[in-house]
């Protein structure tokens, strides 16, 4: 585990928007997620403007971003007590803990700065981050099948929560 | 049911303002993640907004509007074949079958228009709007614990499909 070495997280800045475009380059990397290939530009930009709240972390290595972990935070007062997340790890870097490391501090930070009494996540079947969520003490709250098709293959959607206080 | 004073028309403008009403009329907030005049003016406004598309249903009652249902068209390709929606009807008016219709002409329109295939919808344990949902078919696919906290009280959003 060499990497880990010059491995770091910081809060993330609206300039990671670049990683992230760099990350999701490849037209199969939008895979795990709602949005297209076609469609990314503005979801990425939506996505690294929650690090105007300071509610995303960027992972880096020897000072280059590898990782971003993301709180959308709820517009709404009675709702606010929770939130979703987004996670993604360069996939050059994958393997190696990255994702776990940033997982387990994106709920550092939601339950410390936030003051959030959970978070929850949605991720398509098959999908790399569920054996990493279920590891973190997510349970699976919802199953849909047919939610999402990638190319006109449908696939269920499973919705994970993670409470802090149980 | 075919009521005579009932009618669904495609929404107007006009219409935010009864919605906003419906939604602060005493007991119904306690059915939705909004508080106070401005998130509820926020949500009319995301909700008419797919208006533009011709998603959004308004009920007549002998000449005024009593119900307005919206599909939240999904903005990606790959979700298009499905969509999430809402529904109120005026309290004053209910017990005449206007949610019934009103969600039947959704579901058609969600069908015959868009071409959808499944339509999903979220509502909180106790609502008595979940008879309804389920008297029209739709299954219940997930629970979400604490989902909404009002006043140090948490109630469960219940998450329900039906394919069409």
């Amino acid at each position: 585990m060499t990497f880990l070495a010059s491995f770091d997280i910081r809060y993330s800045e609206l300039e990671d928007l670049s990683a992230l475009e760099e990350w999701f380059s490849d037209p199969n990397s939008c895979d795990d997620y709602p949005f297209g290939f076609d469609e990314r530009q503005d979801a990425l930009k939506n996505w690294i403007g929650f690090s105007k709240f300071k509610a995303s972390l960027t992972g880096t290595l020897e000072g280059k971003p590898c990782a971003i972990a993301t709180l959308f935070l709820m517009p709404y007062k009675k709702v606010v007590h929770h939130c979703g997340f987004y996670l993604v790890v360069d996939p050059a870097h994958r393997r190696k803990g990255i994702g776990l490391s940033m997982l387990r501090n994106i709920l550092h930070v939601a339950k410390t700065r936030f003051s959030l009494e959970g978070v929850h996540v949605e991720i398509f079947e098959p999908s790399p981050l569920l054996p990493l969520l279920e590891k973190s003490n997510f349970k699976i709250f919802a199953r849909q099948e047919n939610y999402i098709k990638i190319e006109g293959q449908p696939r269920p959607r499973l919705l994970l929560e993670h409470f802090f206080y149980e | 049911m075919n009521d005579p004073a009932l009618e669904i028309r495609f929404a107007q403008e006009s219409d935010q303002k009864y919605l906003i009403e419906w939604l602060l009329q005493p007991g119904v907030l306690q059915w939705f993640p909004l508080e106070g005049l401005r998130e509820v003016e926020d949500a009319a406004r995301l909700w008419m907004s797919y208006m533009k598309q011709g998603a959004v249903l308004t009920a007549v009652w002998e000449g005024i509007p009593c119900g307005i249902a919206n599909l939240y068209l999904q903005p990606y390709k790959k979700l298009s074949h499905q969509s999430l929606f809402a529904i109120i009807v005026d309290e004053k008016l209910r017990g005449k079958g206007i949610g019934t219709k009103l969600l039947q002409d959704l579901i058609l329109l969600a069908k015959e228009r868009f071409k959808l295939e499944l339509v999903h919808l979220e509502v909180y344990e106790g609502n008595p709007a979940i008879r309804l949902y389920e008297r029209l078919g739709f299954q219940r696919y997930g629970i979400q614990k604490k989902f909404v906290k009002d006043g140090g009280q948490y109630l469960n959003k219940i998450l329900m499909q039906r394919t069409i």
